[in-house]
């Protein structure tokens, strides 16, 4: 049924969808709003860095990876050398990889401006709603519904962070306002389990990252994903031959 | 200059790590097997975020600190798994946190 309607819509041409575009925009709000206190600390640890501020901030709208961005902040402020932070930064990031490909397939469609641009507003959240996409979406929904997400992660994030190298270190109430964050993600996770080589993933993942987590930074975290996908990979070619 | 240029070069690299496949398209391919395993990055993805974070992320943390914490995530994955509301277990799990807290 959906797919017989889906043959009926003119061939897009990608051009703007405001409706999929505020949608996206909106959905990726809740998901975006507990790392809002971490872009205000990271703000206010480039305030205190001693590196020129400008520049240290313009990490993110220039890199926009969090835990990437204060790594680099802190190893920069002890003079470390660029290839140390440039070594640091990928191995951070290095699970991005893994985001691309798995949306590889949804986005196989998109125009070619989308692949070169789209990429820069790959964040953790981003991923986590555009899977969570019904598989029925049109193309050009998809890609705007991505986008919006995209923009408003974007803006919380040069807020967020900017906010914190503007008003400085505030007292911090006792209200552990990080720990929404793996709340969220954990949430996440319950949602994305759909079958049991989901489970075997997740429960793979959580192992291996806790057992990791001494490993150089963003190794760990990378190596609980190989390893839990290769695990839920592994549980559903066997589920498939005892059927 | 070399911290703008270590920085534009950290966008850099960031940026292929993101790019890497999505860029690619149809010009690398990979097996059938793992471009079907490929379904399971989300979960693998968001336990190894979530669980050094709620587990092991305070090792000097004292004890009792846990408590509050390991009550707030299960009334927040409670939450989730019952409604599906991601706002929602977040204002539970959140508000429950600041309740023990607050009356401890």
């Amino acid at each position: 049924m959906a797919s017989g309607c889906r043959s009926l819509r003119p061939v897009t041409d990608f051009s703007f969808d405001r409706r999929a575009f505020f949608a996206g925009f909106r959905e990726v709000i809740a998901l975006a709003v507990p790392g809002a206190p971490f872009g205000f600390v990271l703000g206010v640890v480039i305030a205190d860095s001693g590196l020129d501020q400008l520049a240290a901030w313009f990490s993110s709208p220039i890199v926009l990876a969090g835990a990437s961005q204060l790594a680099a902040i802190e190893l920069l402020a002890e003079s470390a050398g660029s290839a140390v932070v440039l070594v640091t930064v990928a191995f951070i990031n290095s699970r991005h990889v893994m985001y691309s490909a798995a949306l590889r397939p949804r986005f196989r469609g998109f125009p070619r401006w989308f692949r070169a641009v789209g990429p820069y507003v790959l964040l953790d959240q981003s991923f986590a709603l555009a899977v969570s996409q019904p598989d029925d979406m049109s193309d050009d929904e998809r890609m705007w519904h991505f986008l919006g997400s995209g923009a408003f992660l974007w803006l919380m994030w040069m807020c967020s962070t900017g906010a914190g190298v503007l008003v400085g270190d505030i007292t911090e109430p006792e209200w552990q306002l990080g720990f929404a964050v793996p709340i969220l993600f954990g949430g996440l996770m319950l949602l994305s389990v759909s079958n049991r080589a989901g489970g075997v993933a997740a429960a793979i993942g959580a192992t291996v990252a806790v057992a990791g987590a001494g490993l150089p930074q963003g190794s760990g975290v990378l190596l609980a994903i190989v390893l839990g996908v290769a695990a839920g990979g592994f549980t559903e070619s066997r589920t498939e031959v005892v059927r | 200059m070399t911290l703008w240029l270590t920085i534009i070069a950290a966008g850099v690299v960031t940026y292929l790590t993101r790019a890497s496949f999505i860029a690619a398209g149809d010009r690398v391919k990979l097996p059938v097997s793992v471009e079907r395993s490929l379904n399971h990055v989300g979960p693998a993805a968001f336990a190894a975020i979530a669980a050094p974070a709620l587990l092991g992320g305070d090792q000097f943390a004292e004890f009792s600190d846990d408590i509050p914490r390991l009550i707030a995530v299960s009334v927040a994955g409670l939450v989730i798994w019952r409604t599906r509301n991601v706002p929602a277990s977040l204002v539970c799990g959140m508000g429950t946190l600041w309740m023990i807290l607050w009356l401890s």
